[in-house]
């Protein structure tokens, strides 16, 4: 379907109800000019008709033998029908009058009047139907005499006509005016609009540069804006995106070098024990390889979507991790203990089990990887003044205070760290911790020594 | 020839040294940056083969503190790091070749090769001395055409020799290009070699410098 055009709806509605409001206005007009003049004419009337009834009293006319006609000048029935002339107006066809006895005869009339009585002998006004008009006509009983004025209605209908429709006119005649201006107002509006497509449109698919319009309205700002903050939001997750690829490749280099290494001594050894040798050590560059790619996809994972926010327990996201975990701390000989504050807690927090699982799998894979054999990781759970408190804590050896910040980094190892961590250990658990509104702090571990992790969860 | 390798990383340093001691070279590893700084000072070595990113001190830092100090030793350096700006910076700071990794294997050690001889201002890898000639690609040596079977050591003796031919080398540069620092050596194990060399080749090859150490002379 063909999307409605807003400039055509304004302009089409607008001069729709230019046009009723015309209407309106000249229908009262009509009609309250057609009172008036009513009022008018009536009133002239009767007064016709009393001047005519004093003149009859004083001054009988006729003589017995027919009635007196009062004719009018030849000429003026021919006169045009607009103009007043010397000898009259031809309006004057229009109006009659007649002189009747009590008996009912006519004594003297217009040659408009006809011969017999317009209207019943009854005083006051009324319509009365003659030669195929309506008349007004006014009865007035004076001594022995009718006097009957009467006046051909159409003539009152032709004033108010005329004084509603000049009084339209000029609007009507307007109204192109009118529509042609609001047209150009629309048009200089929504200008904005359409330079915003065009810029849109010419858009290449990598500029995600802000757009900014020449002129711009309270109606198109807030839509420029919005498109802004969108593209200001897919570039910095482009930016993330790329961010993660190029790192990616940067990071897979040494291990895939190492693997390639090891492939081709493999392939070019001279005895088997050499072969031997160099196929272990490639079993072991694949493995570490492998655990890249895994953080690799659990930081990208963790970045790229929020998690969902439903009530989760923390105790059990633990154990989720603590079951993955296990194999390794017990190859490593490390001991795992578990202290939780409440004993019985299920410390709910907000947020998503899976990710939280793998928070806490990466802190206890960290405290397992720098521990000696034979010392232990702790695990605690603490609910501490209106938040939840998960702590790791280990008897490696610690991290240099002025180190605390940087080992958040992706890809950042301690220089020097022993074994093949791929550092994106700690940055897998800042990111998930702070989507869950959680802070992360490194701390120098209980009694001094090695590390504890603190990670608190505000409710 | 003895090869001074710098790489932090475990898996691929110990790649690195067994392919170059498979090529018969003498490797000496180490793992960072104040290491490698203190080997190159007591120097002996033939070439450097020098990772970046390493603890304590950055590779960079590292050869243009040793080229400070006068080091000549040919670097090449293997990195991760491949924009131009960085391979630039590297050779700018001293290295004579750029590797960017994963690298072929192969083109490592032709390489390495070629660091070798830059330091012996020659234009092809095969020694060639009077009716010897050592070819370090194959690992061969022949003698008038004839193939001589050498054991690992005798072929890094004579190549150690054959690359400064009329230079006396000592006991202590010869047994480090030997054995390295952490081999134990017989107090007579580099005679040892010298004698079989000569028996397996001539007699006339290697000449004793009393009290000092040996030389192959240029053939006459």
């Amino acid at each position: 379907m063909k999307p409605r055009s807003t400039r055509a709806l304004l302009l089409g509605g607008s001069i729709a109800v230019l046009l009723a409001v015309l209407g309106a206005a000249a229908w009262l007009g009509y009609d309250g000019s057609a009172d008036e003049a009513d009022e008018l004419f009536d009133a002239r009337l009767a007064t016709s008709a009393r001047v005519l009834a004093v003149l009859a009293a004083t001054q009988p006319p006729g003589d017995g033998r027919g009635p007196l006609v009062v004719s009018l000048p030849a000429p003026l029935e021919a006169a045009p029908h607009d103009e007043a002339g010397p000898l009259g107006h031809y309006y004057e066809t229009k109006i009659a009058f007649q002189l009747i006895d009590s008996g009912g005869r006519v004594l003297m009339r217009s040659a408009s009047a006809p011969e017999a009585a317009y209207a019943p002998l009854e005083p006051g006004f009324s319509t009365q139907r003659h030669g195929g008009r309506d008349w007004r006509v006014f009865s007035l009983r004076s001594g022995e005499h009718w006097v009957q004025a009467a006046e051909r209605d159409d003539v009152r209908g032709e004033l108010s006509a005329k004084l509603a429709l000049a009084a339209v006119v000029p609007v009507i005649a307007g109204i192109p005016l009118v529509a042609l201006l609001l047209a150009l107002l629309l048009g200089y509006g929504l200008a904005p609009l359409a330079e915003l497509a065009r810029r849109i449109a010419r858009r290449q698919p990598d500029s995600l540069a802000p757009i900014e319009l020449a002129r711009s309205t309270a109606e198109i700002a807030p839509v420029v804006q919005a498109l802004n903050g969108l593209l200001a939001r897919v570039q910095s997750a482009i930016a993330r995106e790329r961010r993660f690829t190029a790192d990616a490749a940067h990071e897979l280099r040494t291990p895939l070098a190492a693997l390639k290494i090891h492939a081709q001594n493999a392939a070019r050894a001279v005895s088997d024990a050499e072969r031997r040798a160099s196929l272990e050590r490639m079993l072991a560059g694949l493995e570490r390889a492998i655990c890249l790619v895994e953080q690799m996809l659990a930081l990208s994972r963790a970045t790229a979507a929020a998690p969902v926010r439903e009530p989760v327990s923390l105790r059990e996201a633990v154990d989720d991790a603590l079951d993955d975990a296990l194999p390794a701390l017990k190859e490593r000989g490390v001991k795992l203990s578990l202290a939780a504050d409440p004993p019985v807690g299920d410390f709910m927090v907000r947020g998503e089990r899976d990710k939280l699982a793998c928070l806490v799998r990466n802190l206890v894979d960290n405290a397992a990887r720098y521990s000696p054999a034979g010392s232990s990781v702790r695990v605690e759970l603490a609910s501490v003044a209106g938040a939840t408190r998960l702590a790791v804590c280990d008897e490696g050896p610690g991290i240099a205070p002025a180190l605390r910040e940087r080992v958040f980094e992706s890809y950042y190892r301690i220089p020097g760290a022993p074994g093949d961590g791929s550092g994106l250990g700690l940055a897998i658990v800042r990111e998930i911790a702070s989507q869950h509104d959680a802070s992360v702090a490194i701390e120098t571990g209980d009694g001094g020594r090695g590390t504890r992790v603190n990670v608190l969860f505000r409710s | 020839m003895r090869i001074l390798l710098v790489e932090d990383d475990e898996l691929l340093g110990a790649g690195i040294e067994d392919a170059l001691t498979r090529a018969r070279y003498a490797v000496e590893w180490v793992r960072s940056g104040p290491l490698a700084l203190a080997a190159l000072e007591q120097g002996g070595f033939d070439a450097l083969v020098l990772d970046l990113g390493l603890p304590g001190m950055d590779g960079l830092q590292v050869l243009r503190r040793a080229r400070a100090s006068g080091s000549l030793t040919p670097a090449l350096i293997l990195s991760a790091r491949d924009s131009v700006a960085q391979r630039v910076a590297g050779l700018d700071a001293g290295a004579d070749d750029y590797l960017v990794k994963p690298f072929e294997l192969d083109e490592l050690l032709a390489r390495v090769r070629a660091l070798e001889r830059r330091l012996r201002g020659a234009a092809r890898n095969v020694l060639e001395h009077g009716r010897l000639r050592l070819d370090p690609v194959s690992l061969r040596v022949t003698h008038d055409g004839e193939p001589v079977a050498l054991q690992r050591r005798e072929f890094m003796l004579l190549h150690k020799l054959l690359a400064a031919p009329g230079q006396v080398l000592t006991r202590s540069q010869l047994e480090e290009a030997l054995y390295g620092w952490d081999g134990n050596v017989e107090s007579n194990a580099l005679d040892v070699h010298v004698h079989n060399l000569r028996r397996k080749l001539y007699p006339g090859v290697i000449r004793t410098v009393r009290g000092v150490g040996y030389v192959a002379d240029p053939p006459a």
